[in-house]
C-alpha cells in the first residue's frame, strides 16, 4: 500500500508542476486530467471509493472535458514565452520554501499525526454512498440549501457575463 | 418572529426579484431596485421592531445561532445591501456605457438582483457557529462578488479587478479550508464550541494547532483586507463600479470581522495557543496600520485612496482584538473589545456609504475618479460637497462624528490593554496611522473647497434624484447624531 501511495502521489504531483510549467494550455489541461486520476487513485487506497468515482466521473470526466472543449472551441493558441519577472518568481518561491519548512516542522514532532489509520471495516453495513447521503441530508442539510444558493448565484453569474451583446454588441462575440 | 426567517425572507425577495427581471417589459428595470429597496427596508424593520427571537430549529443546532451580535451585524448586512442598491440605482446610467449599448443586453436587473444573494450569505456568516457554515456562506458571498466585480465587461479595468479577485481569492479560500481540515485534524471538531473544548483539554499539542491557526488567519484576513493579505484590494476596489466596491469595502468587511471575533476567541481563551495568537495579531495590526495609512498618502485616484483607507480601518478595527484575551477582561474599563469594534463597523458603514453615494453622484456625471475631479465641489453643489466633508471628517475621526467616537473606543482599549501587558508599540503604530490618515482626508478637503474649478465646462449642473437626496440627508445626520450620542448605536448592544 505504501508503494502505491509514493506512486500515485509523485505522479499527482508531477504532473500538477506540468500543468504550470506547460507552455500548451492543451498539454497543460491534459496534465491536469492525470494529476486527477492520481488523486482518484490514492482515495482507493483510503478505501473511499465513492469519493474516487466521483473524483474521474465529476472532474476529469465533466469538468475537464468542458476545459478542453473550451480551449479548442475558442483556439487558444501556445502562450508566448513571457521575460521572467525574477522579484515575482524570487517571491514565490520563499514563501513555498517557508510553506514546506513549517509544514516539515509541524509533522516532523507531531506524535498524533503519526498513528496508523483505523482500518475501515469492510462488512455491507458501511456503504459508502448510503453513509455520505444520510450525512449531507440530515446533519449537513442546512449547508446544502446554502449551496443551493450558491449554485444559482454562479448560474445566473455564467449567463450574465457570457451573454450575446445585441446586434450593436455582437462583434464582440 | 425567529430570527432564521430573516434568511429566508432575503432569499424569496431576491427570487421574486429575479422572476420580475425575466418576464417585465420594462427595459429601464428601475422598478426592480425599487422593489429591492423597499423589500429590503421591510426586512429590516422586522429585524428592529419586531424583536425576533433567538430558537432555532433542530437542524440548526450547533451550526447556527441567532445572540445580539448576530442580529447586529445582520442589521449591517441588510443595511449595507440597501444602500447599495441606492448606489447602483444612481450608477446605471454609467454602467450601461460599460456594458451593453442596448439596453436589452446590459444585465442592470441581475446587478440589482445578486447583492440580495450575497446579502443571505453575509447575514449566514453573521450567525455561523461552525467552521463548515462559516466555509459555505463565505463562498457563497465570495462567488458573488467574483461575478459582481467583473460585471462591466466592456471596462477593462472591471474585467482586469475580476480575475484579480477570482485568482486571489480561490488562492485564500484553498488556505482558509487546508485550515479548517488541519484544525478538524487537530480538535476533532468544526464547531467552535467543540474546538474551545479540546484547546483547553490539554491533550493537543501546540505546533500543529498553531499552523491551523495562521492558515485560517491568511483565508480570514484576505476577507478583511490585512496587510500582507492585501494586495487585491487596491486594483480590485479601483477597477470595480462603485458601487460594488462600497459594498466590498463595508459588507464583505463587516462580516469578515464578526466571523473573526468568533473564530479567534476560543484561541485566545485557551493557555495553550494564547500567548502566539496575541503575537500573529499584534504583527498583523502593525503592519495592516503601516501600510495601509502610508501607501495612502500618495494617492490620487479616489477610489484607490479609498481602498488603502479601507485597509487602514481594517487595522484600527483589529487593534482591539488582543485585548479579547481571557485575562485582561475583567480589568478593562469601557465597553468591551466586541463592542467597540462593533460600533466602530457600524459608524464605518454609515461613512463610508456616505463618501462613496457623493462619489458616485459626481463621477457618474464627469466621468472621472480622481481627487481632482472633486475641484469646485463646494460651489457646485454645496449639499454634495458638505456630505463629502462629514463622511472624509469622520473616516480621519474629527470630533463631532462617529469615527471620532469609534477611533476613541477602539484607543482606549488598546492604550488599556498596552499598560496591562506592555504592548505600547501597537498604540505607536495606531498614532502614525491616525495623523497620517488627517493628511491624505484632507486633500480630498482642500481639492473641494479651496480649489475652483478650471474650466466652464465643469461647471455642469449636479442632478441628484429624491431618493439619494433622502438617503444623504439620512447618513449625514446619522454621522453627526451617532458621533454626539453614541449611545444611539452601544444602545444596540
Amino acid at each position: 500500500m505504501s508503494l502505491l501511495f509514493y506512486i500515485f502521489s509523485g505522479l499527482m504531483l508531477g504532473f500538477g508542476i506540468m500543468v504550470i510549467v506547460c507552455r500548451n494550455p492543451l498539454s497543460s489541461a491534459l496534465c491536469l486530467v492525470i494529476s486527477f486520476l492520481g488523486l482518484a487513485a490514492l482515495f482507493v487506497t483510503l478505501n473511499a471509493y465513492f469519493i474516487s468515482i466521483i473524483q474521474i466521473l465529476v472532474y476529469t470526466g465533466a469538468v475537464m472535458v468542458l476545459f478542453l472543449f473550451i480551449i479548442m472551441l475558442l483556439d487558444i493558441r501556445e502562450e508566448k514565452s513571457k521575460d521572467w519577472n525574477f522579484l515575482a518568481v524570487g517571491g514565490g518561491v520563499v514563501v513555498l520554501f517557508g510553506f514546506v519548512v513549517q509544514l516539515i516542522s509541524v509533522l516532523g514532532g507531531y506524535e498524533d499525526g503519526k498513528q496508523k489509520m483505523v482500518p475501515f471495516p469492510e462488512d455491507s453495513s458501511h456503504e459508502d454512498v448510503k453513509m455520505i447521503g444520510a450525512e449531507i441530508f440530515t446533519n449537513y442539510n442546512f449547508h446544502l440549501q446554502v449551496l443551493g444558493v450558491l449554485l444559482l448565484v454562479a448560474t445566473i453569474g455564467v449567463v450574465v457575463l457570457s451573454r450575446r451583446q445585441g446586434k450593436e454588441g455582437s462583434e464582440n462575440n | 418572529m425567529p430570527a432564521y426567517y430573516l434568511e429566508i425572507l432575503i432569499l424569496l425577495l431576491g427570487f421574486t426579484m429575479l422572476g420580475i427581471e425575466a418576464f417585465s417589459s420594462n427595459r429601464s428595470r428601475s422598478g426592480i431596485a425599487v422593489l429591492g429597496i423597499s423589500g429590503l427596508f421591510v426586512v429590516l424593520l422586522f429585524l428592529i421592531i419586531a424583536v425576533p427571537s433567538s430558537e432555532v430549529p433542530y437542524d440548526y443546532w450547533g451550526i447556527y445561532h441567532v445572540d445580539k451580535w448576530a442580529l447586529f451585524y445582520k442589521a449591517i448586512a441588510i443595511l449595507t445591501t440597501l444602500l447599495v442598491l441606492v448606489l447602483a440605482k444612481d450608477f446605471s446610467s454609467a454602467f450601461k456605457k460599460y456594458t451593453s449599448q442596448s439596453n436589452e443586453f446590459s444585465g442592470i436587473g441581475e446587478y440589482y438582483c445578486l447583492p440580495i444573494f450575497v446579502c443571505a450569505g453575509l447575514m449566514w456568516m453573521a450567525s455561523a457557529k461552525d467552521l463548515i457554515t462559516i466555509f459555505v456562506s463565505l463562498e457563497l458571498v465570495t462567488i458573488g462578488f467574483y461575478v459582481l466585480v467583473s460585471f462591466m465587461r466592456r471596462n477593462v479595468g472591471s474585467l482586469e479587478a475580476g480575475v484579480k479577485y477570482l485568482v486571489l481569492g480561490a488562492l485564500s479560500t484553498g488556505f482558509l479550508v487546508y485550515g479548517i481540515a488541519w484544525i478538524f485534524g487537530v480538535t476533532g471538531h468544526f464547531d467552535l464550541s467543540g474546538i474551545a473544548e479540546a484547546l483547553n483539554s490539554g491533550e493537543i499539542e501546540k505546533k500543529p494547532i498553531i499552523f491551523a491557526f495562521a492558515l485560517l488567519m491568511v483565508g480570514l484576513g484576505f476577507k478583511v483586507a490585512a496587510v500582507p493579505f492585501h494586495i487585491w484590494v487596491p486594483d480590485v476596489y479601483q477597477g470595480t463600479s462603485m458601487p460594488i466596491t462600497a459594498f466590498l469595502s463595508v459588507g464583505s468587511k463587516a462580516a469578515g470581522f464578526i466571523v473573526l471575533l468568533r473564530v479567534i476567541e476560543p484561541f485566545l481563551n485557551s493557555p495553550l495557543t494564547s500567548s502566539s495568537v496575541i503575537l500573529i495579531l499584534s504583527f498583523l495590526v502593525c503592519v495592516t496600520l503601516f501600510f495601509g495609512n502610508l501607501v495612502a498618502i500618495k494617492q490620487t485616484n479616489i477610489k484607490r485612496l479609498l481602498a488603502y483607507s479601507s485597509i487602514a480601518h481594517a487595522g484600527f478595527l483589529m487593534m482591539a482584538l488582543p485585548a479579547m484575551e481571557s485575562g485582561f477582561h475583567s480589568k478593562l474599563i469601557g465597553p468591551s473589545p466586541m463592542e467597540s469594534i462593533s460600533f466602530y463597523l457600524a459608524g464605518y458603514l454609515l461613512m463610508t456609504m456616505l463618501c462613496f453615494l457623493v462619489i458616485t453622484i459626481v463621477s457618474s456625471l464627469t466621468d472621472g475618479e480622481n481627487i481632482d475631479d472633486l475641484r469646485g465641489l463646494g460651489a457646485r453643489s454645496p449639499l454634495l460637497a458638505f456630505a463629502m466633508l462629514v463622511g472624509v471628517a469622520s473616516l480621519a475621526g474629527i470630533p463631532l462624528t462617529v469615527g471620532f467616537f469609534g477611533k476613541f473606543l477602539l484607543f482606549n482599549i488598546a492604550i488599556q490593554y498596552a499598560v496591562f501587558s506592555g504592548s505600547w508599540y501597537i498604540v505607536a503604530f495606531a498614532v502614525l496611522g491616525a495623523s497620517a490618515g488627517f493628511y491624505y482626508y484632507f486633500k480630498i478637503i482642500r481639492a473641494m473647497y479651496c480649489g475652483g474649478a478650471e474650466q466652464d465646462g465643469d461647471q455642469l449642473a449636479l442632478t441628484i434624484s429624491t431618493l439619494s437626496r433622502v438617503v444623504i440627508i439620512v447618513l449625514l445626520a446619522g454621522v453627526i447624531l451617532c458621533g454626539v450620542f453614541p449611545k444611539l448605536i452601544l444602545g444596540f448592544l
